[in-house]
C-alpha cells in the first residue's frame, strides 16, 4: 500500500480545519438580509412545512440559505473571478473585460421589441401632450471600439434596435437621438472627459463599475432633448458640478467582486436657480433631488432621486410655469435635474411600481404640455414597467 | 444532495463523519444507513419509498433463492419475479414518456404522455439490485440475511446517485467487517478533494466553454470541433470526478469500491476506450447481458446479434432518447469493425495516430451524446465539415479558445496519466527536491480548495451531468 507522507496529512487536516471553522462560523455569525456587495436580497431560512419537505422546496431553500449566508461570502466570491481574469478571460458573468480596468455589460438579443413599440405608441395615442421618446444606448454601444477583440457582439445591435423602435412607433412621438449626443460627448469634450474620469480616459459618459450613465452623459442627452423640443439649453457652467463620491462600486462590479477593478467617482449637479420641493408621495418631502445617505451604501447610484419611487412630483418654485411628465427607468434619475430650469413641475412615473397608468394622470392635469419617455437599452427588454406604461 | 455543494461539504459530511467515527463497530452501518436516507431524501423525498421497495424485492428474492437451493427448477420463479419488478420499475419511471412518444409518432391513436419524473439514481441502484439477484441465483454469492445491511449496500450515499455500480460481492465482506482507520480517512479525503477540484475547476469550466459555443450562431468548423471536444472533457471530468469522490468517500468509511475510469481519453482504440471508460457499467453489461447471450463464442452471426443488443441497451441506459441509442450503436459498430476489420492493422500504426483515431471517434460520439434533440444534432453536425455554409476557420475561435486556454490545457494534460508519472519521477529525485515538491503540494491543495470553494459559492448550483441518467 502506498504510504501517506506527512505533508499529505498536513494538507488534509488543514482543509478539514477550514471546513470545521467555516461551518462553526456559519452557526455563530449573524445572518444578513441584504448584500451590499452584490446589491441583492439574501435568502433567509426557508419555512418548514410538509408540502415543502416533500416537493423538495425545503431542501432547495435550505441550500440557497446556506450559500447566501455563508461566512466570508463576499471575499470568497472574488477569488474565482480574479483567477479567471488572470487566466486571460475576456468575459465573465456577462461582463466584457477588454483589458485594464474597463468593464462593460454585454447586450442580449431583445425579445420584446414589438411590445415596446406598441406600448410607447399607446402612451402617445392616449394623451394630447407632445410626447418625446429618448432611448439611451448603454456603454457596450457607445464604447464598442473598446470591446475585446473577436467578442461575439460588435456593439452595434442596440443602435439597430433603437432604429427599429423609432421607425415603428406612432408618428405622434418625437424622437431624441441620445446615441448621437453621447457619441459626440465622448469624442468632443476631451477636456471634461479627462477631468471626470482620470482613472479611465475616454470613459466619462458611463460608469465603469455600474450599468448607469454618468451625469455628464445625461447632460449630453439633455442638450439633444432641448434641440428636439425647441428649448434653449442651459450651458454647463450655469451648473456647479460636484464630486460627491469616489468609492462607487456598482452593479457591474458586483458581478465579479474583484477589487482589481477599483471604483468610480460620482459627480452631480446643482444650480442656483433651483428652489425645489421634491415630493416622493410617501410623505417624504425634501428640497433636493439627491439623497446623500445612499453614498455611504454600496448602491450609491440611488443617491439620484432617492432610488425607486412609483411617483415623484418636483416643483421648482423659482419657475413661472411649464409642466412635464417623465415615464422612465433609473437612467432618468440623474437626467431629470436638468429639466428643473425648464418646467415648474416635473411629474415622474416609474411604471414598474406606479399602477393606474400615467396617461390617466396626464389627461387629468391639463397643464402638462410635454411627456418624455426615457429608457436605457441595457435593461429595456427586461423592464417590467413597460406593460403598464400608458 | 450534490457532493460539490456547500451543504454537503460543510454540514452533511462533517456531521456524518464525526458520528460515524464515534459510534462503535456495527452501529456504523446504522449511521451510514440513516445518513444515506437523508442524503437521498434531500432531493427526492417521494421516491425514497420506491428505492426501499426495490431493495426489499431483491432482499426477499435472495432469501427465496437460498431456501429453494434444493429445487433448481423452481428457483427460476423468484428470479424472474425480481427481474420483472426491478426492470419494470426502471422501464416505467425512465422510459414511459419515451415509449408513448414513439407510439404517438407511429400510430394515429395518440395518447397523453404520462409525464413521469425520473427518480434520481434509479438506473444505478436498479443495476445493483439486479446484479445481486442474478449473482444469488447463480450462487456466486451468499444472500444477505439482514435487510438493513442489504439496504445499506443499495443506498450507501457515496455511490447511490451516480455510481460506480458496486456489486454486492465487492462489499459483502466489508459490510459486516471493515477496517476503519485514520490512514484510510486521509487517503480517501485526498481522493475526494481530487474529485472536487476536477469537477468544480475543470469540468464546470469546460462546460461553460461548450455552452458558449453551442449557443453561438455562426461558427467555423474548427470551433465546432472545439465545442464537442469541450463537451467531451466536461463529461469526462464531471463523471470521473464523481467517481473519485465516491471512491474517496468509500475509503474514508472503510469500503473499497472499484475504479471506474482509467484515463479513457488516452485510449488507443475504441476497444481500449471501453476498458477505461465507466468500467463498472461496461463490465455489468458484459457479465449480465453479453456473456449470458453467448458472447463471441456462438458464431459470427450470434456475436453480431449480441453486440447489437449490448450496445443498443448501453445507449438506452443513458437516457430515454434516440441520440443515446444512436451513440450506443455507433460504438457497437466501431467495436465490431475493430474486431473483424481493422483492429490488427490499427495496432501497427504509430502510437500517435492510434490516439488520434480513438479521440476523434470518441469526441464525435459524445457530439451525438450531447444532443437529446436530434433536430439540434442535425443542425450542429454539418458545421463540423463546413456543410452549413460556415468557414473552416473563423476569428471566433480565438474568442472561445482564448477565454478558456489555461483550463483547456489543464484538462488536456490531466486526461493523460501525468500525475502518476510525475509521482514516480519524484520518487527517484533527491530529498531536497522531494521536500520542496511536498511543501508546494500542501500550498497548491489549499489554494485549489479556496478556489473551488469560491466557485461553489458563486455558482451555487451545478449538478453533475450523470444525475440525469
Amino acid at each position: 500500500m502506498e504510504k501517506i507522507s506527512i505533508t499529505q496529512r498536513i494538507s488534509v487536516y488543514l482543509i478539514c480545519g477550514m471546513i470545521l471553522v467555516f461551518s462553526a462560523a456559519f452557526f455563530i455569525s449573524p445572518k444578513r438580509e441584504f448584500s451590499e456587495e452584490e446589491n441583492r436580497k439574501l435568502k433567509g431560512m426557508p419555512e418548514f412545512s410538509k408540502t415543502a419537505l416533500f416537493d423538495g422546496s425545503f431542501a432547495g431553500g435550505l441550500k440557497d440559505y446556506v450559500t447566501d449566508q455563508f461566512p466570508g461570502r463576499d471575499n470568497l466570491l472574488s477569488y474565482i473571478s480574479a483567477a479567471e481574469r488572470i487566466s486571460g478571460r475576456k468575459e465573465i458573468n456577462g461582463v466584457y473585460l477588454p483589458g485594464g480596468t474597463i468593464m462593460m455589460n454585454s447586450y442580449e438579443e431583445p425579445v420584446n421589441v414589438e411590445k415596446d413599440i406598441t406600448q410607447f405608441s399607446k402612451l402617445a395615442e392616449n394623451t394630447d401632450a407632445d410626447v418625446y421618446l429618448c432611448l439611451v444606448p448603454s456603454a457596450v454601444n457607445i464604447y464598442r471600439d473598446l470591446l475585446p477583440a473577436y467578442a461575439p457582439e460588435d456593439g452595434k445591435r442596440q443602435q439597430e434596435i433603437i432604429d427599429v423602435i423609432y421607425e415603428g412607433v406612432s408618428p405622434r412621438i418625437k424622437k431624441v437621438d441620445a446615441s448621437r449626443a453621447l457619441r459626440q460627448a465622448r469624442y468632443n469634450d476631451q477636456a471634461l472627459d479627462d477631468m471626470y474620469a482620470a482613472d479611465a480616459p475616454h470613459y466619462s459618459v458611463y460608469y465603469r463599475t455600474d450599468h448607469h450613465w454618468k451625469v455628464y452623459g445625461a447632460y449630453a442627452a439633455y442638450m439633444e432633448f432641448c434641440e428636439t423640443a425647441g428649448l434653449t439649453p442651459y450651458a454647463q457652467d450655469l451648473y456647479s458640478w460636484n464630486k460627491v463620491s469616489d468609492s462607487f462600486r456598482g452593479t457591474i462590479y458586483s458581478k465579479l467582486n474583484d477589487s482589481y477593478f477599483g471604483s468610480d467617482e460620482i459627480t452631480s449637479v446643482s444650480c442656483e436657480y433651483w428652489d425645489l420641493t421634491v415630493d416622493y408621495g410617501d410623505g417624504n418631502v425634501t428640497d433636493s433631488p439627491y439623497n446623500p445617505d445612499y453614498l455611504e451604501k454600496r448602491d450609491s447610484y440611488s443617491y439620484f432621486l432617492d432610488n425607486q419611487h412609483s411617483f415623484i412630483e418636483v416643483t421648482n418654485n423659482a419657475m413661472e410655469g411649464g409642466e412635464i411628465a417623465v415615464v422612465k427607468d433609473s437612467y432618468a434619475n440623474c437626467f431629470i435635474p436638468f429639466l428643473f430650469n425648464h418646467y415648474r413641475k416635473v411629474y415622474i412615473f416609474d411604471t414598474r411600481y406606479y399602477k393606474g397608468g400615467p396617461s390617466k394622470f396626464i389627461n387629468e392635469h391639463k397643464g402638462i404640455e410635454d411627456v418624455l419617455i426615457l429608457y436605457n437599452m441595457g435593461t429595456l427588454d427586461n423592464d417590467t414597467g413597460i406593460g403598464g406604461i400608458y | 444532495m450534490v457532493f460539490s455543494s456547500i451543504t454537503f461539504l460543510f454540514f452533511f459530511l462533517p456531521a456524518f463523519l464525526i458520528l460515524y467515527y464515534l459510534v462503535p463497530g456495527r452501529a456504523k452501518n446504522v449511521v451510514l444507513l440513516v445518513f444515506s436516507l437523508i442524503f437521498y431524501a434531500w432531493g427526492e423525498p417521494k421516491y425514497i419509498f420506491l428505492m426501499m421497495f426495490s431493495s426489499m424485492v431483491d432482499y426477499l428474492d435472495g432469501l427465496a433463492l437460498n431456501a429453494l437451493h434444493a429445487h433448481p427448477k423452481m428457483r427460476k420463479l423468484p428470479l424472474a419475479a425480481a427481474l420483472i419488478i426491478n426492470l419494470g420499475l426502471l422501464a416505467y419511471f425512465k422510459y414511459a414518456d419515451f415509449a408513448v412518444g414513439i407510439w404517438n409518432s407511429l400510430t394515429p391513436w395518440d395518447r397523453e404522455l404520462p409525464g413521469v419524473a425520473l427518480p434520481i439514481g434509479i438506473s444505478f441502484y436498479t443495476f445493483q439490485t439486479v446484479s445481486y439477484s442474478i449473482d444469488v441465483y447463480k450462487e456466486r454469492i451468499k444472500p444477505e440475511k439482514n435487510y438493513f445491511d442489504y439496504l445499506t449496500y443499495v443506498c450507501m450515499f457515496p455511490q447511490l446517485i451516480a455510481g460506480p455500480i458496486v456489486r454486492f460481492s465487492t462489499v459483502q465482506q466489508e459490510l459486516k467487517d471493515r477496517k476503519v482507520c485514520e490512514s484510510g480517512f486521509v487517503k480517501g479525503f485526498r481522493r475526494f478533494l481530487t474529485g472536487l477540484f476536477r469537477k468544480v475547476l475543470i469540468a464546470d469550466q469546460c462546460g461553460a466553454l461548450w455552452e458558449g459555443i453551442r449557443t453561438a450562431g455562426n461558427i467555423s468548423a474548427v470551433t465546432a470541433w472545439l465545442g464537442i471536444l469541450a463537451f467531451t472533457l466536461q463529461l469526462y471530468f464531471d463523471f470521473s470526478a464523481y467517481s473519485d469522490m465516491a471512491i474517496g468517500l468509500g475509503e474514508m468509511l472503510g469500503f473499497h469500491f472499484p475504479e471506474n475510469f482509467l484515463y479513457p481519453l488516452s485510449a488507443t482504440s475504441i476497444t481500449d476506450f471501453w476498458r477505461k471508460w465507466h468500467i463498472s457499467l461496461s463490465s455489468w453489461f458484459r457479465d449480465y447481458v453479453y456473456i449470458p447471450l453467448g458472447g463471441n463464442r456462438a458464431g459470427t452471426l450470434k456475436h453480431l446479434r449480441n453486440m447489437f443488443a449490448v450496445w443498443f441497451l448501453t445507449g438506452l441506459w443513458h437516457g430515454a432518447s434516440w441520440n443515446f441509442v444512436l451513440w450506443g450503436l455507433y460504438h457497437g459498430v466501431l467495436l465490431t469493425l475493430e474486431k473483424y476489420v481493422w483492429g490488427k492493422g490499427l495496432k501497427k500504426l504509430p502510437k500517435l495516430l492510434q490516439h488520434l483515431y480513438a479521440i476523434v471517434i470518441v469526441v464525435v460520439g459524445f457530439g451525438i451524446f450531447t444532443f437529446d434533440d436530434l433536430g439540434e444534432l442535425a443542425l450542429y453536425f454539418p458545421k463540423l465539415i463546413c456543410a452549413a455554409g460556415n468557414p473552416f476557420l473563423g476569428p471566433e475561435l480565438i474568442w472561445h479558445a482564448g477565454n478558456y486556454l489555461p483550463f483547456l490545457l489543464a484538462a488536456f494534460i490531466l486526461s493523460f496519466p501525468v500525475y502518476p508519472a510525475f509521482k514516480e519521477k519524484l520518487g527517484k529525485a533527491d530529498v531536497h527536491r522531494r521536500n520542496l515538491a511536498e511543501i508546494l503540494g500542501v500550498l497548491a491543495t489549499v489554494a485549489l480548495f479556496v478556489l473551488a470553494l469560491s466557485s461553489m459559492v458563486r455558482d451555487s448550483y451545478s449538478p453533475f451531468l450523470y444525475f440525469r441518467f
